[in-house]
Parts: structure tokens; C-alpha cells; sequence
């Protein structure tokens, strides 16, 4: 009877050992579904995904957390946890996002964005600099067009990008910044609308990927990193509105 | 590492005027409910209780939902009121006073069920009131009751964190309260400086338990 009920309770964390654990920060959320996919068919090797903030991530990993791979939405996070020996090599690129802004009004979108001095516009959402290259990236670009001082009060932080989205969906903020791979995914294609931002006015979103050195399976890790660089996963990549790293 | 106290001064103020309103409020009705034989009480009861069991983020998500601009009560509230809740602090007041209500009602109302009945019978005979004979005869017989109350209000308002997590926005000075203060600090890896808001945060609960229990223990003795 005991060695049953044992049986049962190791049984499922045996059947989890053999999928590959990948942290996806917020932003890839979506575009991670179909590469996932993409993988599984290729590899036979089945991946369960994880989605949070990178920085949360981060101190999940630091702390023990069981993940293969670390998608960050920077390069910062990844580095970091390399510099501390938590990882199998230096992460690298495996795409740049692509800032846009995103209402569900009506609100006539421009990529000067003089909208946002528009007073229907009470708030507008961006996720917290201080820790997500997204919402550094909309800094960046409010300073650039001396909007910052005038709208300051405006502004409201999403914890991630994913929290940005929930503001903007259901109104509590009439407009915000997110990332473009967000908007084209076919759930939310059709709400509300949106506009590319120019990206000469901030720095390239480079975001990195690394296998983790607690992996169980560093040679699915790799393939699933090796992956990312592939025609396939770069098709997924582009159609979800990323640029890609030339190497 | 430089204290940023901004989030903490503004945890307690969010947890004292919260426990004030909800004195205002949760005294009368623990009142009503420990003294009414009305048929749907359980009805309110249950109403009032519901944030015990929720989790934070359902209620989160409500509110969000109801606050926006885009809801019924968001639009009636920003165009007659010109109040906006999503995002402000008077929006937070609000959740913890939803949130927070169970722990000022429950410990009054039993407080109060616990009185014997002949004393309210007695106060009646005498012509008072029923709102005058909880005012003077049955609430100063129960103050590690109203104590409790408003201890618990208070401590489970700073340590609330799901509700502005989803409603607040993180705002400096307006929403950022110690709980999104460390939550954040920890998201950076800035470790120190969220052990020095946790820490304070630990202590402070600490003493506040000690001094309601301590007190609590003088009063039944």
C-alpha cells in the first residue's frame, strides 16, 4: 500500500522531469506559444513555459528555481545571472523588440505622440522603468520628445508588460506603451488600435537567452536555444514584430 | 543604501485612515448584526466575509473592472464625482475598507454576542435607546473587542499587497505603498534595501500584535 501511494505522489514530478522548463518574460509571452510548438514538432521534446517579469525570474533562479532556459526581455538579467555562475554561457541576443502605442479608444495615434497631451487621455500606462527594458524604452522616447515634464502625472506603472496590457484592455488606462509582439497576436489583434513607434528614438530592446546551469537536460537546452536561431523560429519571431540579430 | 520612506509613511496612513472609516462603519453594524434577528443577516454576514476567503487578485480584478472609465460606475463616479479610483489613493482607501471590513466586524460582533443579554434588557427597562445602549452600556464592556478590531484593521491593511498590486499602478507617493515598495526592490536585486523595508514592516507588526495581546491579557485577567 505505501510503496502505491508513493508510486502516485513521485509518479507526476517523474512525467515534469521530462518536459524542459523555459522562463519567458512577459513580452514573449505570446510569440513563446508557437515556438513551442515549433520546437515539440522538431525535437520530440516537450516544453512547459513559464511567464513572468524578468527581474522576477531572475530572483526565482537565483534562488533555486527549477528552469532549463531564461528568456529575459533584456540583457541586464541574463548577465547578471551569468557574472554570478548561474548559467551554462554568456546568454546572447535571440531578438529586439519593437515598442508600440496602444489604446482602446479612439484616440488619434501618431508617432510624435502629441495624443498623449490630448486631456481624454487621463492615464497612461507604461511598464516601471526602473526594472523593464519596455518601459525604459518609452522613457526614452517621452525625454526625446519633452513630453516627460508634461505628462509625469499621467503616468501609471505596470509591474510588467503583461500588467501594462491588463490597463490598457480594460480602460483603466486610455492608452499605453507595449510591445508590439502583444498587439499582433491573433487574440488581440482586433482590440482597439495601435501604432509602431520610430525606434531611432531609443535604444535596441535586445533580449537574451541562456541555459541555466541547474538544467537537467543542458542538450535540449541548447537545442532549444540553437532553435531560436533557426529559419523556422526566425519566421515566428518576425511575424510577431521582433527584429532579429544579424549573426 | 539609501531608505526611500516615502512607501512606508504612506502605508500607514493608507492602514490609519482606513482602521478610522472602518471604526465609523464596523462598530454600528457589528451592533446591527450582534443584536438583529433579521431573516437575511447570514445574507449581509456572507457579503462581509467574502474578502476572507477571495483571494486578493479576484477582488483586484473586480475593482479594476468596476473603476475604469469604461464601466458604468468608473464613468458615473469620474463624470458627476469626478473622482477616479483606479490608480489614486482614494481608490486604495476603498479596497481595504472592502477588504479589511471582516477583521473590524468579527471581533465586535463577538464581542459583543458574548455580553450577557440582561444587560441590554436592563438598559432598555430603563428607557434607553438601542443605539444609546450600545454607545454607553455594551461597547465600554468590550474593549479588547473594539482593541482586536482595530488592531487587525490595521495590521492587515499594511500588509496588503494583491489589491494595489492590480488597482494601484505603482505610483510614487500616491500608490506606492511598502508592499510594492519591496516587491519591487526584490525584482531589482536590490536586496538590502528590501530587507530594510521587510524588516521594519516584520517589526512593527511584531510590537503592534504584542501590544494588543498584552493589553487583551491585562483587561480579561
Amino acid at each position: 500500500m505505501k510503496k502505491i501511494v508513493l508510486l502516485f505522489i513521485l509518479l507526476p514530478t517523474c512525467l515534469q522531469a521530462q518536459k524542459l522548463r523555459v522562463a519567458v518574460a512577459a513580452n514573449a509571452q505570446f510569440v513563446m506559444e508557437p515556438l513551442r510548438i515549433a520546437f515539440q514538432k522538431n525535437s520530440g521534446v516537450a516544453v512547459e513555459s513559464i511567464v513572468s517579469s524578468s527581474g522576477k525570474l531572475t530572483t526565482q533562479i537565483q534562488q533555486g528555481a527549477p528552469y532549463d532556459v531564461f528568456l529575459s526581455a533584456d540583457m541586464m538579467y541574463p548577465e547578471t545571472l551569468h557574472k554570478e555562475g548561474l548559467t551554462q554561457n554568456a546568454p546572447t541576443v535571440y531578438a529586439y523588440g519593437t515598442l508600440v502605442l496602444w489604446t482602446m479608444g479612439k484616440l488619434p495615434l501618431s508617432s510624435d505622440l502629441k495624443v498623449l497631451l490630448n486631456p481624454s487621455v487621463r492615464h497612461i500606462a507604461l511598464a516601471n522603468p526602473t526594472k523593464a527594458p519596455y518601459g525604459e524604452a518609452a522613457m526614452a522616447l517621452l525625454q526625446q520628445a519633452n513630453l516627460l515634464d508634461k505628462i509625469q502625472p499621467k503616468i501609471v506603472n505596470g509591474e510588467s508588460i503583461a500588467q501594462v496590457n491588463q490597463y490598457i484592455l480594460s480602460g483603466a488606462a486610455e492608452i499605453g506603451f507595449t510591445a508590439k509582439s502583444v498587439v499582433l497576436d491573433s487574440s488581440l489583434k482586433n482590440r482597439g488600435h495601435w501604432i509602431e513607434l520610430p525606434p531611432k528614438g531609443y535604444s535596441p530592446i535586445a533580449q537574451g537567452v541562456v541555459v541555466l546551469k541547474r538544467t537537467t537536460d543542458p542538450k535540449a537546452s541548447q537545442q532549444f536555444v540553437q532553435f531560436l536561431r533557426s529559419p523556422a523560429a526566425r519566421r515566428i519571431l518576425q511575424r510577431f514584430g521582433y527584429r532579429l540579430p544579424t549573426t | 543604501m539609501p531608505i526611500d520612506w516615502e512607501p512606508i509613511w504612506l502605508t500607514f496612513e493608507l492602514a490609519s485612515i482606513t482602521t478610522l472609516i472602518l471604526l465609523f462603519i464596523g462598530v454600528p453594524l457589528a451592533g446591527w448584526l450582534a443584536l438583529s434577528q433579521f431573516r437575511l443577516k447570514p445574507v449581509v454576514e456572507t457579503f462581509i466575509s467574502l474578502p476572507l476567503v477571495l483571494p486578493p487578485s479576484v477582488v483586484g480584478f473586480y475593482l479594476l473592472l468596476a473603476f475604469s472609465p469604461t464601466s458604468w460606475l468608473g464613468e458615473w463616479l469620474l463624470h458627476t464625482v469626478n473622482v477616479q479610483l483606479v490608480f489614486s489613493f482614494e481608490g486604495l482607501v476603498f479596497a481595504s475598507l472592502l477588504y479589511s471590513l471582516p477583521f473590524m466586524v468579527h471581533p465586535i460582533q463577538a464581542g459583543l454576542e458574548n455580553l450577557p443579554a440582561s444587560w441590554r434588557e436592563a438598559a432598555y427597562t430603563l428607557g434607553q435607546s438601542p443605539a444609546r445602549t450600545l454607545w454607553r452600556v455594551l461597547l465600554p464592556n468590550c474593549k479588547p473587542a473594539l482593541l482586536t478590531g482595530i488592531v487587525l484593521s490595521f495590521a492587515h491593511t499594511i500588509g496588503e499587497f494583491g489589491l494595489v498590486l492590480m488597482i494601484g499602478g505603482n505610483l510614487p507617493g500616491q500608490t506606492r505603498v511598502a508592499s510594492i515598495a519591496i516587491y519591487d526592490e526584490v525584482e531589482l536585486l536590490h536586496f538590502r534595501t528590501a530587507h530594510a523595508y521587510a524588516a521594519l514592516l516584520l517589526g512593527v507588526s511584531f510590537l503592534i500584535l504584542l501590544l494588543v495581546y498584552g493589553i487583551n491579557k491585562r483587561v480579561t485577567v
